[in-house]
């Protein structure tokens, strides 16, 4: 089915080559300004001042006498969400889709920042306790206002054993996401207490994943009820949803707060309606977007983007990823358990020949186990150039040399040769470092495999190398170094996604220390080292890391793509 | 005692769906990968312990032999469990499904029927004409080309340059066509929504021809090949030569013996219809059952895609027996 998916983008690409064709050559439009340059740290901030400028136009559309039509917006997603109950899912798109109608105590904006959104100031007492003070006159969908119970009540639900009832008993799925909160309690009718099992130092960033719910509503109907008439206090109210969520259509909820005081523009949602659809195929949501079916379109895979931007009006917009990607190798088997030959694996590949070619420029050079935009990233690590002549002399040094003039290096008699295990979705950057190792004398073919197949035989130790993801999207190390770098122990968290057997106990002991460290600068310390020693020790190469491409059409104003994959419609309007 | 025959064979399909069920429990179980790992996703916090108590809810954690006897003793009072993924009971989301994938299923072979009656038994009256050898032609050409192919064309063409047709969906989200039977055609003829209307029709010709073509591609060649063969038989010959005027010849007394080989071949495509409907309606995101069965594939719900698999099973079966029926009404000499 996936190489289905390649003849059919292509079939697209050749469409828009002849739709380009058909209009005089166009100037490209907004679709240059994130220069895809490692600069872009600097662009966001003033991507941040950008719907400042715009903020004075929706709010002063809403305020407007009755608007002559309404506004419809249509946002097709590239998979189903699976429920509207805030707390019984673990999958983006329905955080997504959630957070339209739900609000939270926190909110993150385009690049991550924290800002409050239900909360109006939280006070640490201690380093396991918060104290939250929550914003008065809060309206939910149905009227009532929120208070400290309704808080006290959507974390409890998510806390506690077995609080969902329907279909069966069963605990919140997001519980882990919060796992430190050990309990609530209120302390006024606009106050609650937080209390942590260990210091926390993710807090804030985790509660942006937590959404407020109305208590009294779901004692009235409970989760079931909920699911059929979802009510929160976001900017829009559920309206209706066919089988599966495969469409979701939501209006602008009139009474709404106005959402986070620190994020323009602060008021009701700027258009009436929005209709959230689900389109799986690539190329059929890249066909509708070109047939003023929808609006917006999620994940443009990178073989489109250039088609689009030949398309006239159509805007491309790239948010940070949170998704880098490396190739592990398995640092317990010949001939990656010399750490020669991996630091030579990463002089050998052109990293940035791979974000020009394979993803159109949208996407960063990795210069370590964390992505660019990790609040604790090491600043200090420099991508691993790329310089061959450097990788075959490490390789020398450790043994490898073309010796019988088949141009490929062997040791021992052993001809250099290995697989790169991947996934469909990796297969051209796959190719391309196999390609790249070729060059070089290293015999590395790709090998496709689907992840829950490969997965086990991976943490069994029996393969060499896998080209892979994993999300940071909370952007902090937690969360992502204890599944990728720490040591893989059964059962735990801990290496739950480490597929190359490293385990370095001062690394898992920096990893350990960093989840209950608050001091920041102490923080970045700890991360700093286990980062540094990760970068010497090379257990993957470290490659790239995609911007997320979404497009909208030509009328769509104001609307920026979130790094955490949020799409947040309460900003964005629709005019010509 | 036909009616006894018919209970006769709903009855001997009973064991055959217990045979069904117990086979995609087993395969299901025996695909690597894990139902509650891919759940917690590639990034993110997971706490110690959480895994272990999804699959304890899930009851992954008992001996395979219980899990079978809590999946059979439930799934004999009707109850398929819910979805790991979707928390919804598995009938709930496959009644929720069905309509849609049958609404495309029946579209598609009316399609079908429509496009291969006239040329499978034109081809046939004027075997070797200019019509025959051009129809022939575009029935390979409906055979070897993929839904996936003809689907994304007939979208580029009819919706994005042409602007006829919409690209996907089932219905326009403002139709505001009231909840009913899931039908979407049925429901705004009974409610009397004429926009409604309008736009499931719009939304179902394209995936329905893409489904419908290569079944009729095939229906063609079935009639025309049995239709030459009936029009050289005796009873032919002896219709023409008592002047018997030559479309009651054709359509009274050699159509309705070829329909017998055609019957059979309808039945065994509506497999086709529900199996192909998988790959159109993500084409065209139909949201029917096809496309949910995928997705919990991938996601390794178990319950989902056996509870949609036993669905699959049903309407085969289901199909095979209206088509031993309809067999004794076309030829009577045939008994169930």
């Amino acid at each position: 089915m996936f190489s289905i998916k390649r003849v059919v983008l292509t079939l697209v690409l050749i469409l828009g080559v002849v739709l380009a064709g058909c209009t005089p050559a166009a100037t490209p439009t907004e679709v240059e300004a994130p220069a895809a340059e490692p600069a872009e740290v600097e662009a966001p901030a003033a991507e941040v001042e950008e719907p400042a400028v715009e903020a004075e136009e929706p709010a002063a559309e809403a305020e407007a006498p009755p608007a002559t039509e309404p506004t419809t917006l249509i946002v097709a997603f590239s998979s189903a969400p699976t429920t509207v109950d805030p707390a019984d899912h673990r999958d983006r798109n329905t955080e997504s889709l959630i957070r339209n109608m739900f609000d939270g105590l926190v909110t993150r904006d385009a690049t991550s920042g924290v800002h409050n959104e239900l909360a109006e100031s939280f006070n640490w007492a201690d380093d396991t306790t918060l104290e939250v003070t929550l914003r008065q006159g809060v309206l939910f969908h149905n009227g009532v206002e929120m208070t400290a119970d309704d808080v006290v009540y959507t974390f409890e639900r998510v806390i506690k054993e077995n609080m969902i009832e329907y279909p069966e008993a069963h605990t919140s799925p997001r519980k882990g996401l919060i796992a430190q909160l050990e309990s609530i309690e209120k302390t006024g009718d606009y106050a609650v207490t937080m209390h942590f099992s260990a210091p926390y130092p993710t807090a804030m960033q985790m509660l942006v994943h937590q959404q407020v719910i109305p208590m009294g509503y779901m004692q009235e109907v409970g989760t079931q009820g909920l699911l059929d008439a979802p009510i929160g206090a976001g900017p829009f109210k559920f309206i209706s949803a066919q089988p599966g969520y495969t469409e979701v259509v939501m209006e602008k909820f009139a009474d709404y707060y106005g959402g986070a005081p620190d994020l323009e523009p602060v008021g009701p949602a700027c258009v009436d309606t929005v209709v959230f659809r689900v389109i799986p195929e690539a190329s059929t949501r890249v066909a509708a977007l070109l047939a003023g079916e929808v609006d917006i379109i999620q994940n443009v895979p990178a073989e489109l983007v250039s088609t689009l931007e030949q398309v006239p009006g159509i805007q491309i917009k790239t948010a940070v990823g949170t998704s880098p990607q490396w190739m592990e190798m398995n640092v317990n088997q010949a001939p990656f358990d010399d750490v020669k030959v991996r630091q030579a694996m990463n002089y050998a590949v052109d990293k940035q020949l791979l974000v020009d070619a394979i993803f159109g420029g949208k996407a960063e050079v990795l210069s370590g186990p964390l992505s660019p935009y990790n609040a604790f990233v090491n600043k200090s690590l420099q991508p691993y150039a790329y310089d061959p002549d450097k990788a075959l002399a490490l390789l020398a040094e450790a043994g490898w040399t073309d010796s019988d003039g088949d141009t490929f290096l062997d040791k021992g008699g052993t001809k250099f040769s290995f697989i790169i295990d991947t996934e469909e979705d990796f297969r051209a950057i796959s190719e391309a470092v196999a390609g790249q190792l070729q060059a070089i004398g290293i015999e590395a073919s790709v090998r496709i495999w689907e992840y829950s197949v490969i997965k086990p035989l991976l943490q069994a130790g029996e393969r060499q190398a896998f080209l892979n993801n994993w999300g940071d999207s909370a952007f902090d190390p937690v969360g992502h170094m204890e599944a990728k770098w720490h040591g893989y122990v059964e059962g735990t968290t801990y290496g739950r996604g480490n597929f190359s057997g490293y385990n370095n106990e001062r690394v898992n002991e920096l990893i350990k220390l960093g989840e209950v460290t608050v001091d920041i600068a102490e923080r970045q310390t700890i991360y700093d080292e286990a980062q540094q020693i990760i970068y010497d020790e090379v257990p993957a190469i470290f490659l790239v890391l995609p911007d997320v491409v979404s497009a909208a059409a030509a009328d769509v104003q104001n609307w920026e793509p979130a790094a955490d994959g949020r799409f947040n419609m309460h900003d964005v309007c629709i005019g010509q | 005692m036909k009616a006894i025959k018919i209970l006769e064979r709903v009855l001997v399909s009973i064991p055959i769906m217990f045979g069904v069920a117990i086979i995609v429990f087993l395969f299901m179980r025996l695909t690597p990968g894990d139902p509650v790992d891919i759940m917690m996703g590639r990034g993110g916090a997971v706490s110690a312990g959480e895994i272990e108590k999804l699959r304890s809810e899930f009851n992954l954690d008992k001996p395979l032999h219980v899990q079978l006897w809590l999946f059979l003793t439930d799934a004999v009072k009707g109850d398929l469990g819910y979805s790991y993924v979707q928390k919804t009971p598995v009938t709930d989301l496959i009644r929720e499904r069905l309509p849609a994938t049958i609404e495309l299923a029946l579209t598609a072979l009316l399609f079908a029927l429509i496009i291969s009656f006239p040329i499978g038994i034109l081809s046939a009256v004027w075997q070797n004409s200019l019509l025959d050898r051009f129809s022939m032609a575009g029935a390979f050409m409906g055979i070897s080309m993929p839904g996936f192919w003809m689907g994304i064309i007939l979208i580029l063409v009819f919706a994005v340059k042409l602007h006829w047709l919409p690209v996907q969906g089932r219905i326009d989200f403002d139709a505001q066509l009231a909840a009913g039977t899931g039908f979407f055609v049925l429901d705004s003829l009974l409610s009397g929504n004429r926009a409604a209307l309008i736009s499931s029709l719009k939304h179902l010709v394209l995936p329905g021809f893409t489904l419908g073509a290569g079944i009729a591609a095939i229906l063609a060649r079935v009639l025309r090949s049995s239709m030459l063969e009936t029009l050289r038989s005796d009873y032919v010959v002896l219709a023409r030569s008592k002047g018997s005027p030559e479309w009651n010849v054709v359509l009274k007394h050699a159509l309705r013996n070829a329909l017998i080989p055609t019957v059979t071949v309808i039945g065994l495509q509506v497999g086709v219809l529900l199996g192909g409907n998988m790959i159109i309606e993500t084409v065209f995101s139909w949201p029917g059952l096809g496309r949910m069965v995928v997705a919990a594939i991938f996601q390794r719900d178990f319950p989902l895609v056996q509870g949609s698999v036993m669905v699959y099973a049903i309407t085969f079966v289901l199909a095979n027996l209206i088509v031993d029926i309809l067999y004794t009404y076309l030829n009577p000499k045939i008994a169930l």
